[in-house]
């Protein structure tokens, strides 16, 4: 299973023969030595052998000497052979230490083997493909620092000239343009021998192409790995000015956005502005008339002028409800006197009003100007879908303790089945036609106001006659502190 | 009148009403002399800006939308000048950015149509506030909490917390009675018009609550202390007092 990877550098091994344990300076040596030692020993073999057959027993002193001078010889070509063997591996040694800085990212210093033997060769060989690599990292370095200078926040055509600028710089050419068009608008053009050399990338992006067009120096080479690059880059730059293109749709969207929704605000504010104004003149001249000389007439004339001045802030509230631009203050307030001034204000003096306050201890933290409109909302609505049957209210702490339930119920025909869930949507009005007066907007304000003071508004199950709220708002103990 | 009401009470208060609507000036200002008042109108800003170097009203109650200098811009520029009370009387919704811009500068705001007797009951509780006195650059009450009362801020710690008109409210009257104990009810009148149909239990909520926002241990207060059976004082270097 410990098969070893045929790619990993680590696991490749020759076969290393019978010496296969020792180190390649240690062989050479080994094998300098045999080669010296071998015809010194078969010498010495041959002359014992001659010395002890063919001479006198007196002169065999002699082959002592031999035999000495044979061991003296050994031991001095040992270290002949050791010196020998690291200078023959010097060279070697530089080109693999050139080799172990590649994967270091060092391609700047280059093996130095003299001469022009194998060696030598293969230094050169290596050199070639470092600087060949360090040519090609560089010119990746170029690219990656050029895509990343490009902005969403540049236009295309600023975009265009810079990646032309680019092109030049990364792949040393003459000239470069970026064209962007129908594909078959690009201009073609031809290799000509010893003119500057064409060069084209192109993408499509959507109905139109991206070319990438350039021109090499005719004595520049350009490699399949320079093609790829270019390509790369082209594809790029391609993506780059889409997406300018869309950032730059998207801005001018946001801004007109903008300027619409500024522009919807002051129509609002004059629209208000122009219709509560005159109604506030009549208000206060009905009211003051009614002062001098008391008149129904007059007090119906500022009952009506408020509730047409109510309506048209319940259709701006709407408008800011859907633009956000909306808050809510929390004030500490209690509900009941509150409850009994939008009764009055619905000015619906045939309509019986109960109201039960439980809330003892409890007051409500709320908006008093958005609480009065969904107050008024939310009777209103009784009044008016309960056909101006009796109208209850009841408020009481919820069993958590932490809020306050103002429910409200009539003793009309009640929410017709199937209205619930369209109940509290924008401009609907009961099946039942009661509500044609109003518009259509109450309940649906007044759900999203009460959720915006972190309460809500919601329909109770049918119990007996009628229809019944509850407006739900958070609440504070009292007590002294 | 109670605390620090003295000018109110010793001269008839003058109100500038600046409104581009003549039919408005005329009802309005008419039903607030019959009420005693000494009543001035303008029809925009710049007129109300020559008005006023002649001399400065109590009140100012001001109409947003003018031609000219607008209400924002002429409640910037009064301010800039003078602690002023202004009321906002505009058709613009309080909910609107506008007005809460307006909010910043103005003591109150009531929108039209409005109701005499409301606006009456606010320009009372305005006027009370007459002759207090709190420093507009900020009151540091220790090195844990500024008071920015004329930007409805405070500065706990390394917090800005907003404050509603109403915590403002009832904060400039304990800041312009510092160190001293100011009964619950003159709280109530400072804080709510009499139309808001407040009682004493409406100052208890609010206390602690402003409580929560402006004192790092609401527990043990440092700033806003409760004088029981009596009201509540704002001391500063956050001393804690006895009882």
């Amino acid at each position: 299973m410990d098969e070893p990877h045929p790619i990993d550098g680590r696991h490749i091994r020759g076969d290393r023969g019978i010496l296969g344990g020792l180190s390649f300076r240690s062989r050479l040596t080994l094998a300098l030595l045999f080669a010296a030692l071998t015809p010194l020993l078969l010498y010495g073999v041959v002359a014992v052998v001659f010395s002890l057959t063919l001479l006198p027993p007196a002169t065999r002193g002699l082959v002592d000497v031999l035999f000495v001078a044979m061991i003296a010889v050994g031991l001095l070509v040992l270290p002949i052979a050791m010196l020998s063997s690291a200078e023959l591996l010097r060279p070697l040694r530089s080109v693999a230490r050139s080799f172990e800085r590649v994967p270091a990212g060092d391609l700047s210093s280059p093996a130095v083997v003299p001469g022009d033997d194998e060696l030598a060769r293969l230094a050169e060989s290596h050199n070639r493909l470092a600087a060949d690599f360090h040519h090609r990292s560089q010119q990746v370095g170029r690219m990656l620092e050029a895509i990343g200078a490009m902005s969403l926040a540049d236009d295309s055509e600023t975009l265009a000239r810079r990646a032309e600028r680019d092109a030049v710089r990364i792949f040393e050419l003459i000239q470069s343009t970026v064209y962007l068009g129908p594909a078959a608008e690009i201009p073609a053009r031809e290799a000509i021998p010893g003119e500057p050399k064409p060069l084209r990338a192109e993408r499509r992006v959507g109905e139109e192409v991206i070319a990438l067009l350039g021109w090499l120096p005719a004595t520049s080479a350009w490699a399949r790995a320079d093609q790829d690059l270019f390509e790369l880059f082209a594809s790029q730059v391609a993506v780059a000015l889409r997406n300018a293109d869309l950032y730059a749709h998207v801005e001018l969207q946001k801004a007109r956005l903008v300027d619409l929704a500024a522009a919807k605000e002051d129509f609002l504010r004059g629209v208000s502005h122009n219709l509560q104004s005159p109604l506030t003149s009549i208000r206060a001249h009905a009211e003051q008339l009614g002062r001098d000389h008391p008149d129904r007439r007059l007090e119906i004339i500022a009952e009506q002028s408020d509730r047409l001045s109510r309506i048209v802030r319940q259709l701006m509230t709407v408008s800011r409800l859907e633009s956000g631009a909306i808050k809510a203050r929390s004030d500490v307030l209690s509900l009941g006197p509150r409850v009994r001034r939008a009764c009055e204000a619905l000015a619906a003096s045939d309509v019986e009003f109960t109201l039960v306050d439980r809330s003892g201890g409890w007051l409500a933290v709320a908006d008093a100007d958005q609480l009065d409109q969904v107050l008024w909302a939310v009777l209103d609505n009784a009044v008016k879908h309960g056909r101006r049957t009796p109208v209850s209210v009841d408020i009481a702490t919820d069993p958590d303790g932490s809020r306050l339930i103002l429910t409200v119920v009539d003793q009309g025909p009640g929410v017709a089945a199937g209205d619930e869930a369209r109940l509290f949507g924008r401009y609907q009005r009961g099946a039942d036609g009661a509500g044609e007066g109003g518009s259509g907007l109450g309940l649906y304000v007044s759900r999203a106001l009460c959720r915006m003071m972190g309460g809500d508004l919601i329909l109770n199950a049918p119990s007996g006659r009628g229809a019944s709220f509850s407006l739900l708002l958070p609440a504070e103990h009292v007590e002294e502190g | 009148m109670s605390l620090g009401s003295n000018s109110a009470d010793t001269h008839v208060p003058r109100i500038l009403i600046v409104d581009d609507d003549p039919d408005l000036l005329v009802v309005l200002a008419d039903r607030l002399n019959d009420d005693g008042f000494e009543v001035s109108t303008a029809r925009d800003g710049d007129q109300a800006l020559r008005m006023m170097r002649s001399g400065w009203p109590d009140l100012l109650i001001v109409d947003m939308m003018m031609p000219r200098l607008d209400g924002l811009r002429l409640a910037r520029e009064v301010k800039s000048q003078a602690d002023l009370p202004i009321i906002v009387l505009s058709a613009i919704d309080a909910a609107d950015s506008k007005a809460d811009m307006l909010e910043e500068v103005a003591e109150d705001y009531v929108t039209k149509p409005y109701h005499y007797a409301e606006l009456r009951a606010r320009i009372n509780r305005v006027l009370r506030r007459l002759g207090d006195r709190v420093p507009r650059q900020g009151l540091v009450l220790g090195p844990d909490l500024t008071l920015e009362l004329h930007r409805r801020q405070a500065i706990v710690g390394d917090r800005t917390v907003h404050l509603t008109p109403t915590e403002s409210r009832l904060l400039y009257a304990l800041a312009a009675n510092l160190d001293r104990t100011v009964p619950t009810d003159t709280l109530l009148t400072r804080g709510w018009a009499e139309t808001d149909d407040a009682d004493p239990s409406y100052v208890w909520v609010t206390m602690r609550r402003l409580r929560q926002k402006i004192e790092v241990d609401p527990d043990s207060p440092r700033y806003l202390l409760t004088v029981r059976g009596v009201g509540y004082s704002l001391v500063r270097d956050g001393r804690v007092r006895d009882g």
